[in-house]
């Protein structure tokens, strides 16, 4: 028994990718990752300002928003040498933590949980039973029989309705799902929660950046001034707005992601043998705690695992022109030449050799994503939550290490079931109650410079463009919700000579490289039971866990 | 366009009216009218207008949207889920039926294929399409492709039943930042590829969610499409500049202006007209809805406006100066520089000509021999006809 | 002292009334209106930091200037209407018909004058009494700028203003892609005015300098002196032969005899 299984459109991501498996016997023996969908960003940025980049990188990805935008400002301060201010890196901080916090919660609970929750299922739920459960994992208060009860009569109509909306044709009853019903039921709660909660943590970046998606960032630091003796400022109210909705953030992380996650997982403990992938982790760290040149001090760590193996970290330099090149062996793009390019030297030029559309299959052997492939010395890397425990635990921060055994030791379970599908989907929640700590203490950081009278959020000593050298360039690096991400810019004559976006769904999601070696999707499918073929539950559950976005990985 | 609602209701009789859903839900008449005035002043219609509402929410039927995603980076649907009221993000979820977004749907593939063709040929000429991203005409559509087929090829067919058509976002509007020069792919705005259909484009990048909110919210409650103005965006939105409803305003007549991110007039929230503020040439809500419930704006958090909400604003660049690069003369080149080198050029010819004047005219200038007034010969006696203006 | 006993003149001029009244006080309305426009124009672009009043309450310079922009964009907008009513009631050098190029004679002329006054390789005679065909053209050029500059000014002005006048204009925003990049070319034509006035201010006087007609002062008082040896050369020669020939001026004697 042998198929090719199409899953186009993949859903519940950002953007456009298309899977294709082949299923032999009821396991997938080979697998193909192709984004769809390209825009040419990096053709676009050419000529222009460099102080503009960040709006335009930003405009990537309006799920991940802000992280492009920090990764290009980053780049163009390394590109012309200089260094933010103390309150401008704590602002950036305090965003960032802000951006994961909501970019986790919205993909557990809106991107991933309907591979695990079964919403029919909910309808069986006893509320009261559910009641019981809820309130022995968690404080939260919502969560009397009465409020579950509420909740699935509504449930109960909206099914009726026979208007099914986003939840029509779901795999619902798929044996793949093994929740007992009062635990689905919790689940749907909480996806609706969930909805209500995001949109209030977003507010710190409406804080400091005026808007989102799509913040204000800054070529030398973070565009609002703060002035606690003016109205027009940031002042004792807009900091204290900042520091009620990062504690209620850390309360919801605590109280409902982990505590759900959690509850979750041991019925899905097969799943913890299923979709490890490639065996190589990638990160560049971020989280600068003493200034950005200061890695070594970054709340998340820099480097690289090969083979799984923990006890070394190697070390990772993005400006080393042997280290990050990408490939387009199966991408459509052409090189003048062979071999991969390090991104200062990266070219994009389309090359579009598929198959016209409409098609059925893709050619696989030869070029068949708008992805390219981008190769750390050579290795498939994964980058992501689970690289991100992984480098921070191998290079021993105490935090990542305490987080990281204190969720093992909850579902009783050895190091190695992280290297999974169910291990990357922890590695998210573990990370993110991490993050919501550190929100708070950059918070008070801010809070005692600006007391200590500091309150400078700009540099302006380079940012007429006529201080800068003639020709410079940069990396900027960063650790986005996905994985690592890095901007490189080439700056000749105070305009974009080059520039080179290598994100990680680019790293994940890419096709292989000429040497046939899968990157982390395809490899993670490999060896992956499938109960229907036509039904790709099992797949949609392992690419969900890299929680995919194409718009960020072709750009 | 006639009623929507009405259509969808005969569609699917049992469906419950918006207003029995929120009871369901718990929510009381009073939050439930709060709702309503909330919504009614937002679209500015005052106390008639929200017995309008109300009476629209509690006897409609939920609207089938079809919700496409092209060439975007997904920040409209993102925008969308932060509409801020508390209850609106539900109701919104519970008054239209969302039967397809690759952003939400449970189901992928072919299942999800399956729920769009479900909802197009059993609702068909009945539901609201909206667009979220630009479609690129290049390379026969492969530069955007679902299930294996072009953007174009999907939009055409799905607008084919469409009762009306919502553009959301710069993207869908114009093209966005993939449309910026050189549009490398050919992105194109939707209005460009639908015929005979209205398309409201809901301007921004991304709109603010309120704005997304409450077009969704009057075209179910009025049954008809929002007035637009001549770039067919709604008038209720986008009929003020951002410099009109923005408070630094009294700076920028007063000529207080922001001189450096960061400086001190920045720190009294001068305006941020001379860091390139787009707010002059911008039409949007942001300083009146302003963003994520009302929080802020980028204005005033220190940023100028950029124009998100306009046609091209990514090649009116450089943002951070007043004078932007001019067209057709190479990025950075503004209107200031070629005038310069022009009006430089000019008084190097000028001058240039005054001196080959008195070289070259040197015999008509100087008097010549015989010719000054001392020596002249007494004047020929003017005939009459010779007074005042004659026609040779 | 002057006396019926002025020594004679080089040789004799003739007094022609060419520039009527109401273009005199077009020109001079017009260049004040221009140089008020270029110079707001160019604050309103990029403002001087005077930050003198520490409230927003206590000052209002900025707004003054964008108003005396628009007053003055008023002004002059009506000024040129004037003007072209009066190209079809003026005199024949007021007239409309001499601003477009359409007779072949006009094209001679314009040859002519490149080159005996811009290149300066001739020194033929050219005797215009209103302008010459040259100069006709580029105040042609100089109108159609001006209407683009009202008509880019006024859709700019729209939002500002309740008036239907300006509404009139609002095409122009979509037309050039919205507001930003239409204020964009609208500072841009200012460049043309710049190097317009910078040219016609020289020639004016070059004109003054080499031929001695008083071209100058004919703005002021209207008058040029042609000399009477060249009335042989503009007679049946010249392009110059629409409109309708102005009356001997009635009120005004000629040069004493
Ligand atoms: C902003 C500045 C100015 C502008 C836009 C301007 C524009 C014009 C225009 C449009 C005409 C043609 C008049 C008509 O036929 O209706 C003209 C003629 C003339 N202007 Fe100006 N002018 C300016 C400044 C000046 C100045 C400063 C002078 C004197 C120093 C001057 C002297 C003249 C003279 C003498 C004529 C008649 C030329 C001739 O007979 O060929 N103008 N000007
Ligand atoms: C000779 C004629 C004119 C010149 C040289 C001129 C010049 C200028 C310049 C240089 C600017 C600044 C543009 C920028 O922001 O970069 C400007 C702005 C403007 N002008 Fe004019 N202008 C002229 C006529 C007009 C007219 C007839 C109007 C009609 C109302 C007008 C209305 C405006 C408006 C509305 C602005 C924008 C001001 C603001 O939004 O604060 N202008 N003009
Ligand atoms: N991949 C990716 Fe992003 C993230 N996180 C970017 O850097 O999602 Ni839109
Ligand atoms: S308009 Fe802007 S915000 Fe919306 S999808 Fe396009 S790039 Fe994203
Ligand atoms: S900050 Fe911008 S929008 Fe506000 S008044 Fe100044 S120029 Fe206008
Ligand atoms: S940048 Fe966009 S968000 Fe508003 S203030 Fe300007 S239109
Ligand atoms: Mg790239």
């Amino acid at each position: 028994m042998s198929a090719r299984i199409v899953v186009d459109p993949v859903t519940r991501i950002e953007g456009h990718l298309r899977i294709e498996a082949q299923v032999e016997n009821g396991v997938i023996t080979d697998a193909w990752s192709a984004g769809t969908m390209v825009r040419g960003l990096e053709i676009i940025l050419r000529g222009r300002d460099p102080r503009d980049a960040w709006a335009f990188c930003e405009r990537v990805c309006g799920v991940c928003t802000t992280v492009h935008a920090l990764a290009s400002v980053r780049s163009v301060e390394d590109a012309i040498g200089v260094a933010v201010p103390p309150n401008a890196e704590l602002i950036r901080n305090i965003m960032f933590c802000t951006q994961y916090m909501q970019d986790h919660v919205v993909h557990f609970y809106h991107l991933h949980a309907l591979d695990w929750v079964d919403v029919v299922s909910a309808l069986k739920a006893d509320p009261a039973e559910a009641s019981r459960i809820a309130q022995s994992i968690s404080h939260w208060p919502k969560s009397s029989p009465g409020y579950f009860s509420d909740l699935q009569k509504r449930l109960v109509r909206f099914v009726e309705s026979g208007q099914l909306g986003i939840f029509a044709n779901g795999y619902w009853g798929h044996p793949a799902y093994k929740l007992p019903p009062a635990i689905n039921l919790i689940g749907v709660a909480h996806y609706l929660e969930a909805l209500e909660w995001q949109k209030e943590i977003v507010k710190v970046h409406t804080i400091f950046g005026g808007k989102n998606p799509h913040p204000n960032y800054l070529v030398g630091g973070v565009p609002c001034a703060i002035n606690i003796d003016e109205a027009n400022a940031l002042n004792a109210e807009r900091l204290a707005m900042v520091g009620a909705l990062l504690a209620q953030a850390k309360t919801f992380v605590e109280q409902v992601y982990l505590p759900d996650l959690m509850a979750v997982a041991p019925y899905y403990l097969d799943w913890t043998k299923i979709g490890g992938g490639v065996s190589n982790y990638l990160c560049y760290g971020d989280l600068p705690t003493n200034g950005f040149a200061d890695i070594a001090r970054f709340k998340f760590h820099r480097g690289a695992i090969l083979d799984r193996d923990l006890s070394h970290v190697h070390e990772v330099d993005p400006r080393d022109p042997e280290g990050i090149k990408e490939f387009v062996d199966h991408s459509w793009y052409s090189y003048q030449g062979e071999g991969g390019r390090h991104p200062w030297d990266g070219e994009t030029t389309f090359n579009f050799t598929g198959p016209q559309p409409p098609y059925e299959h893709l050619n696989v052997d030869g070029k068949y994503s708008w992805l390219k492939t981008p190769r750390w010395k050579g290795h498939a890397m994964e980058v992501g939550p689970l690289a991100r425990m992984l480098v921070g635990y191998a290079s021993g921060s105490a935090e990542i290490k305490d987080a990281v055994t204190e969720a093992l030791a909850g579902l009783n379970a050895p190091a190695s079931v992280l290297f999974s599908t169910l291990g990357r989907t922890a590695a998210r929640g573990i990370e993110t109650r991490l993050v919501a700590r550190w929100g708070l203490e950059f918070y008070d950081q801010l809070l005692a410079n600006i007391k200590n009278g500091d309150s400078r959020t700009f540099t302006k000593e380079k940012w007429d463009p006529s201080t800068w050298p003639t020709t410079c360039r940069g990396v900027g690096a960063s650790e986005a919700p996905r994985g690592a991400l890095a901007h490189w810019i080439v700056i000749n004559e105070q305009k974009i000579a080059n520039y080179q976006l290598v994100v990680p769904t680019t790293w994940n999601g890419s096709p292989r490289d000429a040497k046939g070696e899968r990157s982390p999707y395809e490899a993670s499918l490999i060896g992956t039971p499938v109960h229907d073929p036509k039904l790709p539950l099992e797949i949609i559950r392992t690419i969900h866990s890299f929680d995919p976005c194409l718009a960020c990985a072709v750009h | 366009m006639e009623t929507i609602a009405k259509t969808a209701a005969v569609a699917a009789p049992d469906q419950q009216t918006v207003y029995e859903q929120m009871v369901s839900r718990g929510v009381s008449r009073r939050e439930f009218l709060k709702f309503c005035g909330w919504i009614s002043a937002c679209m500015g219609l005052g106390t008639e207008g929200m017995a309008q509402v109300a009476n629209a929410l509690e006897n409609k039927r939920r609207i089938p949207v079809v919700w496409m995603h092209f060439q975007e980076c997904t920040c409209c649907s993102e925008s969308f889920l932060r509409s801020s009221h508390p209850i609106v993000a539900d109701i919104l979820l519970d008054k239209i039926s969302l039967d397809y977004t690759e952003t939400l749907l449970a189901a992928s593939g072919h299942q999800a294929e399956a729920c769009l063709q479900d909802t197009i040929t059993k609702y068909k000429g009945e539901y609201l399409l909206c667009v979220e991203g630009s479609v690129p005409t290049g390379a026969d559509g492969a530069y955007c492709c679902i299930g294996g087929r072009s953007a174009e090829a999907i939009l055409t067919e799905v607008a084919e039943g469409a009762k009306a058509v919502i553009a959301w976002g710069n993207c869908a509007c114009s093209g966005c930042v993939q449309a910026a020069k050189p549009n490398p792919t050919g992105a194109t705005p939707i209005h460009r590829l639908i015929a005979g259909k209205p398309v409201v484009n809901v301007q921004g990048c991304p709109p603010i969610a309120e704005v997304m909110a409450g077009v969704l919210v009057h075209l179910l409650t009025f049954d008809r499409i929002p007035q637009l103005d001549a770039l067919g965006r709604p008038k209720a939105f986008y009929s003020r500049r951002v410099h009109d409803t923005c408070y630094r305003r009294p700076n920028y007549d007063a000529g207080l202006f922001v001189e450096s991110f960061d400086d001190d007039n920045a720190r009294k929230g001068f305006c941020l007209y001379k860091m390139g503020c787009r707010g002059p040439t911008t039409y949007n809500s942001c300083g009146t809805i302003r963003w994520n419930g009302g929080v802020s704006f980028p204005i005033q958090s220190g940023h100028g406006c950029i124009g998100c909400s306009e046609s091209n604003f990514w090649d009116n660049g450089p943002f951070y100066t007043r004078l932007t690069s001019f067209p057709g003369f190479g990025i950075e080149t503004t209107a200031d520089r070629i005038g310069m080198v022009a009006g430089v050029a000019t008084v190097a010819g000028v001058a240039a000509h005054a001196v080959l004047t008195n070289i070259r005219k040197h015999d008509e200038i100087g008097e010549q021999p015989g010719e000054s007034a001392a020596a002249a010969p007494p004047p020929p006696a003017v005939k009459p006809e010779d007074k005042g203006g004659t026609q040779p | 002292m002057r006396t019926n006993t002025l020594p004679a003149p080089p040789h004799a001029f003739q007094r022609i009334y060419v520039w009527e009244l109401p273009i005199r006080f077009y020109h001079w309305l017009n260049a004040l209106c221009i140089l008020t426009l270029i110079v707001t124009g160019f604050i309103i672009a990029n403002p001087p930091a005077i930050n003198n009043g520490s409230e927003a309450a206590f000052s209002y310079w900025f707004g003054t200037t964008r108003f005396i922009h628009f007053a003055a964009a008023y002004i002059f907008v009506f000024n040129l209407l004037v003007r072209i009513y009066w190209g079809f009631v003026g005199n024949q050098y007021a007239n409309w018909k001499n601003f477009l190029p359409l007779r072949r004679a006009q094209y001679r002329e314009i040859f002519t004058v490149l080159r005996v006054d811009i290149l300066e390789t001739s020194n033929k005679v050219i005797v215009a009494i209103g302008h010459n065909a040259l100069a006709y053209l580029t105040y042609t050029v100089l109108f159609l700028v001006s209407l683009f500059q009202v008509a880019s000014g006024f859709a700019l002005y729209a939002k500002m203003s309740h008036w239907w006048l300006p509404q009139l204009f609002t095409w122009m925003l979509p037309l050039f892609g919205g507001d930003a990049s239409l204020r964009n070319w609208h500072h841009f034509a200012t460049w043309f005015f710049i190097v317009f006035t910078i040219i016609h201010v020289y020639l004016v006087f070059y004109h003054d300098y080499v031929e001695g007609h008083g071209v100058i002062s004919s703005m002021a008082g209207g008058w040029k002196f042609l000399p009477t040896r060249h009335r042989e050369a503009v007679q049946g020669k010249s392009w110059f032969t629409v409109g309708k020939a102005s009356p001997p001026h009635p009120g005004r004697p000629g040069p004493p005899p």
